[in-house]
C-alpha cells in the first residue's frame, strides 16, 4: 500500500489518466446497470406489485397472458389468493394528447388485486369506463377526471385515480372492470378472463386447456425480456472485460517501467509479497478511485434524468457491479504481477 | 572470524559442450573496518562472484558465510531476509524508485525490516556526511547522478549491513568524483565498521582500498597492495 500510495501521488497526470478510464467505463457499466434493471422493473411492476407467485394461462397462449383466453370452467373455483384478470394490449386517445400505447387490465372487485391495488391519488374504480392508470398518465399530460377513448371503443374512459409502478412490458397499465375488458375485446360468450394470478406458491390448475407457470417463467416469456436483459448483461460483461484488459494493460507497462527498480528491491531483499501488494494495491486504488467518481456522476445523472427515462438506481446491484470491477482490477493486475514475481535481481548485477 | 568469507566456491554455467565454469575454487575473507577491491577485466567472473557474495546465486559447490551464518543452503525466502539484515548492495545503476523521495527511500527499509536499522540520530550523520540531508524531499528525479549515488550509498547503508557490496560503483565518474566516492566507501568502512567489497575494474579505486584481489578466468588471487 505503501508503495501504491505513493506512486499515485507522484504520477498524478499517469493515475488521473488510469482513473478516467476507470470512471467513464464505471460510469457506463453503472448506467447500463440501471438502465437495465429500469426496463426490467418497467417490464414486470405490475405482475411484481401482485405480489403473484403461480400464474394460470391458456395452454395454448404460448406463456402470453394478452393471448391467453380461460373460460369459466378453466378458471374453476377461486380461493382469496387467487385472482381472474383480462388483459389486452390498448391505445389510449384523446384530444390534445399523444397516442399512448397500454396494457388494460380488468379487475373483479372481490378479489385481491383489486382489494390491495394501491391508489396513490383519487379513487378506486367502482363503474364501467372508469380507470386507475400507471403515473405514466400523469407524465402525459393527463389528470383525475381527463377521459380518452381505447382502442375502437367509441366511449370515453375516465381517470379516476393514479397508481404507481404500474408496467408490464414497459407499457403503462389501465386498470378497468372486467366487463370493459370484455368490450375492448369484443367477447360476447365464453371466456372470462385471460390469466389467474395467484399467491399461493403451490397453486396448481390442470384443466383441460389450462397450464399453470410460476411467476417468473411467465416473465421471462414476456416478449423481448429475456433478449434485453441478454443484451444488457452481454454489454455490462464486455464492459467488464473491457475494464480487465485495460487495466492489464496499463499496470503491466507501468510495471515494466518499474522492474529494474524492482529487481534492485530484490537485490536487497525486498520479498516479492510486498512488490506484488504494491501492485495489487495500486489497481485496487485505481479502480476504487474511478469508482468513487463514477459513482458520483450516476448520482448526479440520476438527479436529472428525466423521469420518462427507464431507469432504476438499484445500491445493492450497483454495488455488486462495484465490487465485480474491483474484482476484474485484481485479476487484471496478476499479469504485471506475474512480471513482478520473475523479476530477476542477478539482473542488476553487473551493470 | 571474519564478517564474511567465501570457500572454495566453484560455479559452472551450462551443460555439455555448452558448459562454461566462471568460477574456480574461490576463497575470500573480508575484515570489518576494511575496504577490499575484486578487479579484473571483463569477463572475468567479477559479477558472478558479487552475485554468489550477495545470496542471490547458489554456486555449484562451496559455501559463502556472513557473520558465521552459511546461506548456501538457505531457501530463497531465507536468503532474501539474510540479505536484507547483512548485506547492501551499492549499484552501479542506482535504481532509486521515482516515485519515492529520499526520505521515502529509507521509510521503505522500516516497513520491510522494521528493526535494527539505523537510529535516527545515525541516518542523520550518514547523510550529513554524504551532504545528502537537505535532499530528504526530493525525488530521484530531481537529483544529479552523483546525489542519486550518495542516496543509494546511505540506502545500502540504513539497515546496518554487516557487509556492504559495491558494483562498479565509480562506473562512467570522473577522476574527482571517483575520489569522492572511494573516500566513501573507505569512510563506510572504517566509520560505521562495514566491511566493504568493491568488484571493479577501475584502478582508481586502489589509493582507497586496504585488500586488493585479482579476478581473471574465474580465479580470485590476493595481490600484495602497492599505493601509487
Amino acid at each position: 500500500m505503501f508503495l501504491a500510495l505513493k506512486e499515485i501521488k507522484k504520477e498524478k497526470v499517469r493515475s488521473a489518466l488510469i482513473i478516467s478510464m476507470i470512471v467513464l467505463i464505471g460510469y457506463l457499466i453503472f448506467m447500463l446497470t440501471s438502465l437495465a434493471l429500469g426496463l426490467a422493473q418497467q417490464n414486470t411492476d405490475a405482475i411484481n406489485s401482485w405480489d403473484a407467485k403461480r400464474i394460470t394461462l391458456n395452454s395454448n397462449a404460448n406463456v402470453d397472458m394478452r393471448q391467453s383466453f380461460l373460460t369459466k370452467k378453466q378458471v374453476g373455483n377461486l380461493s382469496k389468493q387467487e385472482a381472474l384478470i383480462g388483459e389486452t394490449s390498448a391505445v389510449a386517445k384523446a384530444d390534445s394528447h399523444k397516442q399512448l400505447s397500454a396494457i388494460f387490465i380488468g379487475l373483479n372487485a372481490s378479489q385481491f388485486i383489486y382489494q390491495n391495488l394501491d391508489v396513490t391519488a383519487g379513487r378506486k374504480v367502482h363503474d364501467n369506463h372508469e380507470v386507475v392508470v400507471d403515473t405514466a398518465f400523469k407524465t402525459e399530460g393527463y389528470k383525475l377526471g381527463s377521459t380518452f377513448k381505447l382502442n375502437d371503443d367509441n366511449r370515453n374512459y375516465k381517470i379516476v385515480g393514479f397508481t404507481q409502478n404500474a408496467k408490464l412490458n414497459i407499457a403503462p397499465v389501465v386498470y378497468g372492470q372486467m366487463s370493459d375488458w370484455r368490450t375492448l375485446r369484443n367477447i360476447t360468450a365464453g371466456p372470462i378472463g385471460s390469466a389467474v394470478i395467484s399467491q399461493n406458491a403451490n397453486y396448481n390448475n390442470d384443466t383441460s386447456g389450462a397450464k399453470t407457470y410460476s411467476k417468473q417463467h411467465v416473465i421471462d416469456k414476456l416478449p423481448g425480456y429475456q433478449a434485453q436483459n441478454m443484451t444488457f448483461l452481454m454489454m455490462i460483461g464486455f464492459l467488464m472485460v473491457i475494464s480487465l484488459i485495460i487495466i492489464a494493460v496499463f499496470l503491466y507497462i507501468l510495471t515494466l517501467q518499474k522492474l529494474p527498480n524492482y529487481a534492485v528491491l530484490r537485490a536487497q531483499g525486498v520479498p516479492s509479497k510486498m512488490l506484488v501488494g504494491a501492485t495489487l494495491s495500486q489497481s485496487v486504488l485505481l479502480v476504487i478511485g474511478g469508482l468513487v467518481v463514477a459513482t458520483a456522476l450516476t448520482v448526479v445523472t440520476a438527479w436529472v434524468i428525466p423521469s420518462c427515462v427507464p431507469i432504476a438506481f438499484d445500491v445493492p446491484a450497483l454495488s455488486g457491479v462495484g465490487i465485480g470491477l474491483i474484482v476484474m482490477a485484481m485479476i487484471g493486475s496478476l499479469i504485471p504481477i506475474k512480471s513482478v514475481l520473475n523479476v530477476d535481481p542477478v539482473s542488476v548485477i553487473g551493470g | 572470524m571474519s564478517s564474511f568469507s567465501v570457500k572454495n566456491v566453484n560455479q559452472i554455467f551450462g551443460t555439455g559442450t555448452a558448459q562454461v565454469q566462471a568460477l574456480h575454487d574461490v576463497n575470500f575473507e573480508a575484515e570489518p573496518g576494511t575496504l577490499s577491491l575484486i578487479m579484473g577485466p571483463s569477463g572475468s567472473g567479477k559479477s558472478t562472484f558479487l552475485t554468489i557474495a550477495g545470496g542471490l546465486l547458489t554456486p555449484t559447490s562451496g559455501t559463502v558465510e556472513v557473520n558465521g551464518i552459511s546461506y548456501t543452503d538457505r531457501s530463497k525466502k531465507e536468503r532474501d531476509a539474510l540479505r536484507l539484515d547483512s548485506i547492501g548492495f551499492v549499484l552501479q545503476a542506482y535504481h532509486l524508485l521515482p516515485y519515492l523521495t529520499v526520505a521515502d527511500q529509507f521509510k521503505l527499509v522500516d516497513k520491510v525490516k522494521p528493526k535494527e536499522n539505523l537510529s535516527k540520530a545515525e541516518l542523520d550523520s550518514v547523510l550529513d556526511t554524504l551532504g545528502i540531508k537537505k535532499l530528504l524531499n526530493k525525488y530521484p528525479g530531481e537529483l544529479s547522478g552523483g546525489q542519486q549515488q550518495r542516496v543509494a550509498i546511505a540506502r545500502a547503508l540504513y539497515p546496518n549491513p554487516a557487509i556492504i557490496l559495491a558494483d562498479e560503483p565509480t562506473a562512467a565518474l570522473d577522476s574527482p568524483r571517483v575520489a569522492i566516492v572511494g573516500g566513501l566507501l573507505k569512510d563506510l568502512a572504517v566509520q560505521h565498521h562495514k566491511a566493504v567489497v568493491v568488484v571493479t575494474h577501475d584502478e582508481r579505486l586502489l589509493d582507497s582500498a586496504d585488500h586488493l584481489y585479482e579476478i581473471r578466468d574465474g580465479y580470485l588471487t590476493k595481490k600484495k597492495m602497492v599505493k601509487p
